[in-house]
């Protein structure tokens, strides 16, 4: 007798559990690969397990090509976006993407900066010394690798398309330190780099202040950022909101049997609640440059 | 008689010499301790003026950047130095001031103030070192806004901090209670 009874309590049990599971909602957060898949997910599935513990909700990271994004957040592939500046600024313009907060890293905090280098002691000391010279961009969508830099120059009277003797973007990924490592070696004469993969380089030892001019640097602009589908619940919004600007770099999360520091382990020092209206010269370059969401043809 | 006459005498002569030798070695060691205490005082400035030379000479290469305006290869400057002496009071003084000419305005105040918490130096009128007129100014353009970004966003945790940051700088300059 009592172990039907012991039984009965056991299915109960398990049938409360399952009630549980199934109760709680299943949403999905697209982040933009930077250097690809594997490392996006690496990064970001501690995060997204502490948003689901935080939120109460089953929160899946979906990785997704920077070119990508914009049509795969239209069709409606996931709730939450995670991308560059220039990708926030054209699915706010298109879909009224609602803005959550903006990451925090490097010299600059939620802000960043695109520079163009040259070698020190090639003779380039001055942007109008790159007329004529070979010229390595990062990829078309990064706003401190390509856009900042191709606006710099609109603005010093340089059009990249006519005065340049030639301009390449690598393929593959790391880009942003392809670039570095195309002038550093003499391949290209000047190239158009994020200011703060600069930054991460020296800071780990990979080139140092003096292997480079730096002929020219925009003005600093928001640096990768949070969004979120305008339909959702408005609570939901302002909690996962709340959740990102009080994370801390002390915070941990239980992920695959291990403590991790959540900050540390998607390699962010913290997050910002900014306003649109800051995103507001990101619109400006992109007009100037001709660029998405502004295009014309 | 005479012959204890000379006795006392000698006895007297003897009480004077120790007095004198006890006052001697007393006035010698007192001008010794003082000698020691100018000695120590004169130690603690040929450090101090040791310390200062050796940040100007140390960080040369970053003013002269930032002076050029060259401020984003003064700011690698000190990423690079950063390495070798990470979280230095006066790289991030010069951190700060190049930040906030870069219009990085709420991370220069971070590393302001976290430069005075270390090193008190920086708002003492009578240090080398000192960045007291930076600090007034930057207080009296930025407190007011950012008592008003912090209101009007109060999620925002690193507005807050910043405007917890100028707090402090405004409480340093105005001194402790004396």
């Amino acid at each position: 007798m009592s172990l039907r009874i012991y039984a009965a309590f056991l299915f109960i049990l398990l049938l409360a559990g399952c009630q549980g599971t199934a109760e709680r909602p299943v949403m999905k957060i697209g982040y933009m690969n930077c250097n690809s898949e594997a490392e996006t997910l690496t990064r970001f599935r501690p995060l997204t397990q502490y948003l689901s513990d935080k939120l109460e909700i089953d929160f899946q990271a979906i990785p997704v090509d920077t070119q990508d994004f914009p049509e795969r957040f239209a069709a409606g592939e996931f709730d939450f976006t995670h991308s560059n500046s220039l990708v926030y600024v054209i699915m706010r313009e298109e879909q009224q993407l609602e803005l959550l907060a903006t990451e925090q890293r490097g010299n600059y905090g939620s802000r960043t900066a695109g520079a163009i280098i040259a070698k020190k002691g090639s003779g380039i000391e001055t942007l109008a010394d790159i007329k004529g010279k070979r010229m390595i961009f990062g990829p078309q969508l990064a706003p401190s690798g390509f856009l900042a830099q191709y606006d710099l120059l609109l603005r010093e009277g340089i059009d990249p398309e006519l005065d340049i003797a030639y301009y390449a973007i690598p393929s593959g990924s790391f880009k942003h330190e392809k670039v570095v490592y195309a002038v550093y070696f003499g391949d290209y004469d000047v190239a158009a780099a994020p200011a703060l993969d600069i930054e991460l380089m020296t800071k780990d030892g990979k080139i140092t202040a003096d292997d480079f001019v730096i002929l020219g640097q925009s003005p600093i602009f928001p640096y990768c950022t949070f969004g979120a589908r305008k339909d959702l619940d408005p609570d939901l919004i302002k909690r996962f909101r709340q959740t990102l600007v009080d994370l801390t770099e002390t915070d941990t999360v239980d992920y695959q049997g291990e403590t991790l520091k959540v900050l540390a382990s998607a390699w962010i020092d913290g997050f910002e609640a900014l306003q649109d209206s800051d995103y507001d010269y990101i619109r400006e370059m992109a007009k100037r440059a001709n660029m998405p969401p502004y295009q014309e043809f | 008689m005479e012959k204890r006459f000379d006795l006392v005498l000698g006895a007297l002569l003897l009480l004077c010499a120790v007095t004198l030798v006890g006052l001697l070695s007393g006035t010698g060691s007192q001008a010794s301790q003082r000698d020691l205490r100018v000695d120590k005082a004169l130690e603690q400035e040929i450090a101090y003026q040791a310390k200062v030379s050796f940040l100007e000479r140390l960080y040369a290469p970053v003013i002269n950047l930032r002076d050029s305006g060259q401020n984003e290869s003064a700011l690698l400057q000190l990423d690079e130095l950063s390495r070798k002496y990470p979280d230095e009071a006066h790289g991030e003084t010069l951190r700060g001031e190049i930040l906030l000419q870069l219009g990085a305005t709420q991370k220069a105040i971070g590393h302001l103030a976290s430069a005075v918490r270390m090193n008190g130096d920086y708002v003492d009128k009578q240090s080398p070192l000192s960045r007291r007129g930076l600090i007034e100014r930057l207080l009296a353009s930025e407190l007011t806004k950012f008592k008003q970004l912090a209101a009007d966003n109060s999620a925002s945790r690193s507005s807050q901090a910043a405007l917890k940051d100028l707090y402090y700088l405004q409480g340093r300059l105005a001194g402790g209670c004396e």
